[in-house]
């Protein structure tokens, strides 16, 4: 266990990187990564064998609008590239720009919840609701833990946000920026499989 | 620098608030090995029922209970949190480190262990346990079939299996970037090497069950559709995700045994362990192969031919690996100067008891032959034989000689091996009559069994064998309780040992290692002893030690969890978020509020006579 | 253990090498994925299975853009991030296998 000794003043070049807690809460994050794949993977299976299961209630092909899937994938890939941007400024040590870039990304995440809640909206006023089919269960589980994830992203960016601007840029403070990247850029990864497995797939049936 | 406000609890406030892990594994130790006895009381339970044919001592839905816990709670509740209490005690003195990676995360894996396991039992007192067997089959664990006893299996083991999942993320980190200068990987111990292969195994099959338990809680609480074959759901799809986890978990169980095993073989041998480099890469493979051979548990439910080929034969080629392991441990003890104490009593012990149980298991695995095999007595034989035979022996194996480092006291070596004796004969006498009646038709899972069919004599002999088994357990805690009424006495190096646990003082103190230790070679501190050193050569002068403060946010983190499965057992889901919320609190506070720790002085370890 | 100490030219160099011009070309490229994936969905006049399988590889291109560079898995120090997601993808790729193969008969 070593405390943080730099010089002084000057940040170190990465410096989520520059303690040994840093190191290891990055290394730590990524495993939780791998986790988190086998996770939505095993969702991912459980949709996929249950995605033809449809006795009640509209079908996929009947139910997505492709456009307002296309807007939301618009909205998290923009979101996940403001997210490298925030990390680049991380890495000049540029405060405002970092704090700045996180806002943007939070801003975008809210956009795409609130375009998947009006989707979510729709979809139950057309008779695809959690409880009518196992397709429509697994879909809501699938794309709702994604949604949630989103959701818990921009709360804990935001927090970040309000810690960043009381406790500055530090080698105890970047590595909690940094992964906070890494996980908003992971769940932009999920949704590249979900608008790939779940709609475009949905709709070829 | 800056000290931080030095918080020192005792008492019952040190133990809640630790984030020690010599302490955690303490508390790991004490509620596995209660859980142990818990189980161990089901187990015994059973067996009375057992013992005569057409008994009434427990029929039915409470028979069901009895067995569904007595599975549940020493999978879950017993043998990982004894190998999470290994591993915390011995993986950071073994890699040269003063503590594990996130200290705080290590306080909350227990806690949540801890509250999981507390609320699965509270269902004894709230209806009725959970009595779909450990293994927990939709459609019979849905809600059409089963009532409350089933969500308190869904919540409990989701809350304790998170603590499992956060504990193998740690020991990850803590292997991979907090090991001592000089020790490589291909220089660690084994013990370290099996917990490192076995926390990758738990980072991916974990998520498998959590997924399941999310999808049948779901079914049972919000009307979900998984498993309801009515509007198009598939029963198959819990087996495939519970086995996808349950095959991996069981090699979670083995793994740590393995190299308990291994570390007790070449000490007591007086010889470092044969093979070491085809014993790393038999462990990964192994580790590996868990991932391929799931579906070997679903031979009979109609997969057809082709996939139950594949999983057949994926399974036998497991037992290529741990066979290497068993031969390098024999040509470990042959040629060895062999002492014969009770950890390496138990160590011989199961070296052929596991490969008896090996041996069922490739019979298991040919899958015309699983036909006759399956949901018979001989399954249960065969798992017992390698989690008893396998698991629990190393777990006494380790138990013996890790004790002093843990206590600085060495427990009894009489009573050891009277322990042995009857836990090991108790052990046999019990199981292996079960393969029998398994082949003479005897299905699992069921309460009684009829006069006159041959079972009689078989189940008669299990049963005095497992009050064997429960006169051994009550000899080890006579000895535990025995032996913790002496001072500390025990030496730094009881066993005149090989690896860096041995180079400190027994019991060990706070920060590790005053100065971190250079590594040489294999066998670390056994190198330093054959090059005339009494210590290990520091890798750092002597300064103050950083130490992570105490925290009581874990415990609390995990009463916000118990307290929301209560919520979402009894649908009462403002409970849930009040519970969630606390948790969250807490993560808020953890962040907001940085832990600097603090130090201990160098005038605190020179009073030890450091060298400076 | 003392921070990661560099000079400061070496620092200068590496922020010019760590441009923005490979993120906005990730971000680029996976624009461009997603709409070749959705042109080939709503225009596209293919076989299906094809389709199935085109539409996988864009997926996993534009997966492995976007870890290469925005979660810098392309540079050094990975090894550990890259062997664990691979591990973990092979995991969720065996329950897949199962819920394809293994169960509806």
């Amino acid at each position: 266990m070593s405390t943080a000794h730099h010089a002084a003043g000057a940040l170190p070049h990465e410096p989520e990187k520059a303690t040994l807690e840093g190191k290891n809460k990055i290394l730590g994050f990524w495993f939780f990564l791998g986790g988190e794949t086998v996770l939505f993977g095993t969702l991912f299976a459980t949709f996929i064998a249950l995605r033809n299961q449809v006795p009640e209630g509209p079908t996929a092909q009947e139910l997505f609008n492709l456009s307002t899937v296309a807007l939301s994938t618009f909205i998290l890939l923009t979101s996940s590239l403001t997210s490298v941007l925030a990390t680049m400024a991380l890495h000049r040590h540029k405060l405002n720009a970092l704090l700045g870039w996180m806002a943007v990304t939070v801003l975008f995440g809210l956009a795409f919840l609130g375009l998947e809640i009006y989707e979510f909206t729709e979809y139950v006023s057309e008779g695809h609701t959690f409880t009518s089919s196992a397709f429509s269960t697994s879909f809501y589980t699938l794309v709702g833990f994604h949604g949630g994830h989103v959701l818990f992203g921009v709360i804990w960016i935001t927090l970040l946000i309000l810690q960043g601007m009381k406790k500055g840029l530090t080698v105890v403070t970047a590595p909690k920026f940094y992964v906070a990247g890494l996980y908003w850029h992971f769940i932009d990864v999920v949704w590249v499989f979900i608008f790939t497995v779940v709609y475009l797939m949905g709709k070829v049936g | 620098m800056a000290h931080a406000h030095v918080k020192r609890y005792s008492g019952i406030m040190d133990w809640l608030t630790t984030v020690d892990h010599k302490k955690i594994a303490i508390l790991y130790f004490t509620a596995g090995g209660f859980f142990f006895l818990l189980g161990g009381l089901e187990a015994l339970l059973i067996r009375l029922q057992l013992m005569y044919p057409d008994q009434h001592l427990f029929v039915g839905d409470t028979y069901n209970q009895i067995l569904t816990m007595h599975g549940t709670t020493m999978i879950f509740l017993a043998a990982m949190p004894l190998l999470f209490g290994f591993m915390n005690a011995v993986v950071p003195l073994q890699i040269g480190a003063r503590d594990v990676a996130f200290p705080f995360v290590n306080s909350l894996g227990f806690w949540l262990f801890f509250a999981g396991g507390v609320l699965m039992n509270t269902s004894w007192f709230l209806g009725g346990a959970p009595d779909a067997g450990w293994t927990g089959y939709a459609p019979l664990s849905t809600d059409a079939y089963t009532g409350r006893g089933t969500d308190f299996y869904v919540l409990g083991l989701q809350i304790a299996g998170i603590g499992t999942l956060i504990g193998g993320i740690n020991f990850l980190v803590t292997i991979v970037n907090m090991r001592a200068p000089g020790m490589t990987f291909m220089r660690m111990p084994l013990f370290t090497w099996t917990s490192f292969i076995t926390s990758t195994i738990i980072l991916f099959a974990f998520p498998a069950i959590t997924v399941g338990l999310v999808e049948l809680m779901f079914d049972r609480i919000f009307n979900g559709n998984f498993f309801e074959v009515s509007k198009g759901g598939n029963v198959v799809l819990w087996q495939h995700l519970f086995w996808i986890f349950g095959h991996p978990e069981v090699y979670i169980l083995i793994l740590p045994a393995f190299g308990i095993i291994s570390e007790v073989v070449s000490t007591f041998s007086k010889k470092r362990l044969f093979g070491y480099s085809s014993m790393v890469f038999a462990t990964i493979l192994i580790g590996f192969l868990s991932f391929m051979v799931w579906a070997h548990h679903m031979f009979t439910v109609g997969m057809g031919p082709v996939a139950n080929a594949i999983f057949g034969i994926a399974t036998m080629t497991i037992a290529v690996p741990t066979g290497v392991k068993i031969f390098n441990w024999l040509f470990t003890l042959w040629g060895g100067q062999i002492r014969f104490t009770t950890a390496n009593l138990w160590a011989i012990g199961f070296i052929p008891t596991f490969v008896i149980g090996g041996m069922t298991g490739v019979m298991l695995a040919v899958p015309p032959a699983d036909y006759q095999y399956h949901d018979s007595y001989f399954v249960i034989a065969h798992f017992h034989y390698v989690i008893v035979g396998g698991l629990i022996f190393s777990v006494f194996a380790g138990l013996y000689y890790w004790w002093p480092k843990m206590f600085g006291r060495l427990l009894n070596e009489g009573l050891g091996k009277l322990h042995f004796w009857t836990f090991f004969i108790g052990f046999h006498l019990c199981f292996f009559p079960q393969h029998f009646l398994g082949l003479m038709g005897m299905p699992r899972r069921y309460f009684t069994f009829m006069p006159g069919e041959g079972l009689d004599e078989g189940n008669f002999l299990s049963t005095i064998g497992a009050l064997l088994m429960g006169v051994g357990t009550i000899v080890l805690l006579v000895n535990i309780v025995a032996t913790s009424v002496k001072k500390p006495h025990a030496a730094a190096d009881p066993w005149d040992a090989r690896t860096l646990e041995w180079s400190i003082p027994s019991p060990a103190p706070e920060y590790n290692f005053k100065q971190t230790p250079l590594v040489r070679g294999l066998d670390a501190f056994w190198k330093e002893k054959m090059a005339g050193n009494k210590e290990m050569t520091p890798a750092e002068p002597l300064g103050p030690i950083h130490m992570p403060s105490p925290s009581i946010l874990p415990f609390i983190m995990s009463i916000g969890l118990f307290i929301a499965g209560y919520g979402f057992m009894y649908r009462t889901f403002v409970v849930s978020i009040i519970g969630i919320g606390i948790t969250l609190i807490c993560m808020l506070l953890r962040s907001v509020f940085d832990d600097h720790g603090f130090h201990i002085e160098v005038e605190e370890l020179q009073d030890k006579g450091a060298k400076a | 253990m003392s921070a990661h100490q560099e000079s400061s030219s070496a620092a200068g160099q590496r922020h010019r090498h760590e441009g923005p011009k490979n993120h906005y070309l990730s971000y680029i490229v996976s624009i461009i994925l997603t709409m070749l994936a959705f042109a080939a969905v709503i225009y596209g006049d293919l076989n299906r299975a094809f389709l199935l399988w085109f539409l996988v590889i864009l997926a996993l291109a534009q997966v492995i853009f976007q870890l290469a560079y925005w979660m810098h898995m392309k540079d050094r120090g990975h090894t550990y991030p890259i062997l664990f997601l691979a591990m973990g993808f092979v995991t969720a790729l065996t329950a897949v296998a199962a819920a394809v193969y293994w169960m509806w008969w």
